[in-house]
């Protein structure tokens, strides 16, 4: 018997087995389109070919109370703080860069959550910005990745808004500017909008969907704090988490009854 | 965490003041809508923290257009107006009370119709102070011009660290100079004792204030902060008057009965926040039930606390009416918030405190020059910051905010269970 981590979020579900020793199994992850009991099906369904899953699942994000099957909502920083020092055992800052939000996070030596602080209303600096990007200048997440390694120098991103940074890159390329070079200041500027959710003065861990698929982002941290990793799975250790948290709690129910 | 199957626990305990409180307010606008369609007396529109206590000495009925601005973002429809003040040249950046209430005003649509009420009352003169802010002097401008009746105002230095007597007597001497003005449009000559009279009740009405959000010191508390910003309109629009008074008695009679019988505002109280910055108007019934259901009481706040003028004495009505306008939060520096805020979040026994960063109302939002970082260096008391705005609903997230509200309780859920062990 497996237990289900989802993470229900703005873009995509992702959903994770674990096994009794609480190790991350299986994986998957979906569209979460606009509606996120679909795409929570999808996940069960494609587990259970191979997997029994246990019932209540684990759930957190924007959907995690829009299932049709028994579940135990969680904040999804609490969750995916307690995936990160389950990993770490250390007192770390945590940046998670997801489809609309992009989060601060410092959890204690304790494994506690110290502070954390989410983007303003706006997409600069989260996956859609970066996805919106993409698809005005019709390149995949791929091709950003191999682009951003040919660049010689950075051009810096002024705009802070998603729209307006579009025109600006064209304003851009009719100047000159490479896309390789363009793809390196995009990096770069998402990465100045998650750092100024604070000063960060940890061990920094990357994860969310973002780093997953542009890993060039991981390496654009390190360049800026040495002391920087972004654990594998990053982005199914928010729906890790839920499982550990309630696995906890069931643990220290069993021990006070 | 929250389990699918068990009920909502976010079932709020409604005062039973409400019902003194309505008719304490509708007797205010009947007494409006009945100067305004008679004539009968003269109608001042007052800044919410201006001299209302000269105006009310003077026979003036008092009008508040930060009231109606309020109204209008707790009905809901401050978005349906304030475009139409961006249309006229007013940025969607500045003051959205200014913004709806304008916006309002110019496609004739008030809430006061639903009582009655024609139009807003009709000034004969516009009274402001700029303790609070600069836009209430453009946004009674606006009304001046349109209606081409006189403005005045009292200028007050901002940010205020050391409240020098020479700050005092500035102020002080700015009431006794819009007097003549106002005798003019009156029509009756001022009287210190009625002034005396006003400042008087002013006083006794704010000490009744005070001793109300006072009650929240007790462990559950019986009042919280979404009831206060309700309960708070008289010694907004009454301040100066027996009506206030009178109404603060029965509130706080009220909640020192649910003290006695142990009767919290939210269900379970297992959390005690401060709220600093403005309510958001349009989500205040859905905030109040969210932290209901995560045990939370709001138990302080900046906002409310405003309305405390305790220092006006009817021996010195001037010079105390000047010291209490400087004195209000808003008008001091960062250091003297943040001793203010220190003091507060002890009395209240406060265990996390969170920030509306309100994006039209600069002043209003105190976590824009580092104050919440320092103040969590000397006191170690977590906090949160969201984005919103008091009455513009498009500048608030509400899904991303609901998460980081659900997540804040968690983290102080963390901490509390580690204490204890």
């Amino acid at each position: 018997m497996f237990r289900l981590g989802l993470d229900l979020g703005s873009s995509y579900t992702k959903g994770v087995l674990v096994d009794d020793n609480n190790r991350m199994t299986a994986f998957h992850c979906v569209k979460s389109g606009y509606n996120f009991n679909n795409a929570a099906t999808k996940i069960i369904t494609h587990f259970t070919e191979n997997y029994e899953i246990g019932y209540p699942i684990y759930t957190c994000g924007y959907g995690r109370e829009q299932v049709d099957v028994s579940f135990v909502s969680n904040s999804e920083l609490i969750a995916l703080s307690k995936a990160v020092y389950e990993i770490h055992k250390r007192s770390c800052s945590i940046i998670d860069i997801g489809g609309q939000d992009t989060k601060f996070i410092q959890v204690n030596a304790l494994g506690q959550v110290e502070k954390f602080k989410m983007n303003r209303k706006c997409a600069a600096g989260t996956g859609s910005f970066l996805e919106e990007i993409a698809f005005r200048l019709d390149v995949t997440p791929e091709e950003f990745t191999e682009f951003a390694k040919e660049a010689t120098r950075e051009v810096k991103i002024n705009s802070f808004c998603t729209v307006f940074a579009i025109s600006e890159i064209i304003g851009m390329i009719k100047n000159g500017a490479t896309l390789p070079n363009i793809v390196l200041g995009i990096y770069n500027s998402i990465i100045l909008r998650s750092v100024e959710l604070s000063l960060i003065e940890d061990h920094l861990v990357i994860t969310g969907g973002l780093p997953a698929m542009h890993p060039t982002i991981v390496s654009l941290f390190k360049e800026k704090y040495p002391d920087t990793d972004s654990p594998e799975h990053s982005q199914f250790l928010a729906a890790y988490g839920c499982v550990l948290l309630n696995s906890e709690k069931t643990r220290t129910e069993a021990i006070t009854t | 965490m929250s389990e699918k199957g068990i009920q909502d626990q976010g079932e709020l305990v409604k005062l039973r003041s409400a019902n003194d409180l309505r008719k304490t307010m509708d007797g205010y606008f009947a007494r409006l809508k009945e100067a305004a369609e008679t004539r009968s007396r003269k109608i001042a529109w007052c800044t919410s923290v201006g001299p209302a206590e000269l105006l009310y000495s003077m026979g003036f009925e008092v009008y508040f257009p930060e009231n109606h601005g309020a109204m209008l973002g707790a009905g809901k429809n401050a978005d349906k107006y304030i475009p139409t003040a961006v249309a006229h040249g007013y940025s969607p950046d500045i003051c959205s009370y200014l913004t709806s209430d304008i916006g309002a005003f110019l496609q004739n649509e008030t809430p006061l119709q639903k009582s009655g009420f024609r139009s807003v009352p009709r000034p004969d003169i516009l009274v402001y102070n700029t303790n609070q802010c600069r836009e209430v002097e453009d946004w009674f401008s606006f009304y001046a011009r349109h209606f081409n009746v006189p403005i005045v105002g009292i200028h007050t230095p901002l940010c205020i660290s050391d409240l020098s007597p020479e700050i005092v007597k500035s102020v002080s001497d700015q009431y006794h100079r819009i007097i003549p003005e106002l005798e003019k449009v009156a029509e009756r000559m001022f009287d210190i004792d009625s002034f005396r009279e006003t400042v008087g009740l002013s006083h006794d009405g704010c000490v009744l204030w005070k001793q109300v959000l006072e009650k929240a010191r007790h462990i559950p508390s019986p009042i919280n902060f979404f009831d206060s910003a309700i309960h708070m309109g008289p010694i907004v629009v009454m301040r100066g008057t027996s009506h206030a008074v009178e109404y603060y008695k029965i509130l706080l009679a009220e909640l020192e009965e649910r003290i006695q019988n142990n009767i919290s505002a939210v269900p379970v109280e297992h959390f005690r926040i401060y709220w600093e910055g403005m309510p958001l108007w349009y989500r205040l019934s859905s905030l109040a039930k969210l932290f209901a259901k995560l045990n939370t009481c709001i138990v302080a706040s900046t906002y409310c606390n405003s309305w405390v003028f305790d220092d006006l004495s009817q021996a010195e009505p001037f010079e105390s009416s000047a010291l209490a306008y400087c004195k209000l939060f808003i008008v001091r520096s960062d250091a003297i918030k943040e001793n203010v805020l220190e003091q507060l979040v002890k009395d209240f026994t406060v265990q996390g405190i969170i920030y509306h960063e309100s994006k039209t109302c600069a002043r209003n939002s105190n976590n824009r020059f580092g104050l919440q970082n320092r103040l969590f260096k000397r006191t170690g008391i977590p906090y949160l910051e969201i984005n919103g705005d008091l009455n513009d609903p498009r500048c608030y997230s509400e899904e991303q905010s609901i998460i980081a509200i659900e997540t804040f309780i968690d983290q102080l859920s963390g901490h509390l269970n580690n204490s204890t062990l």
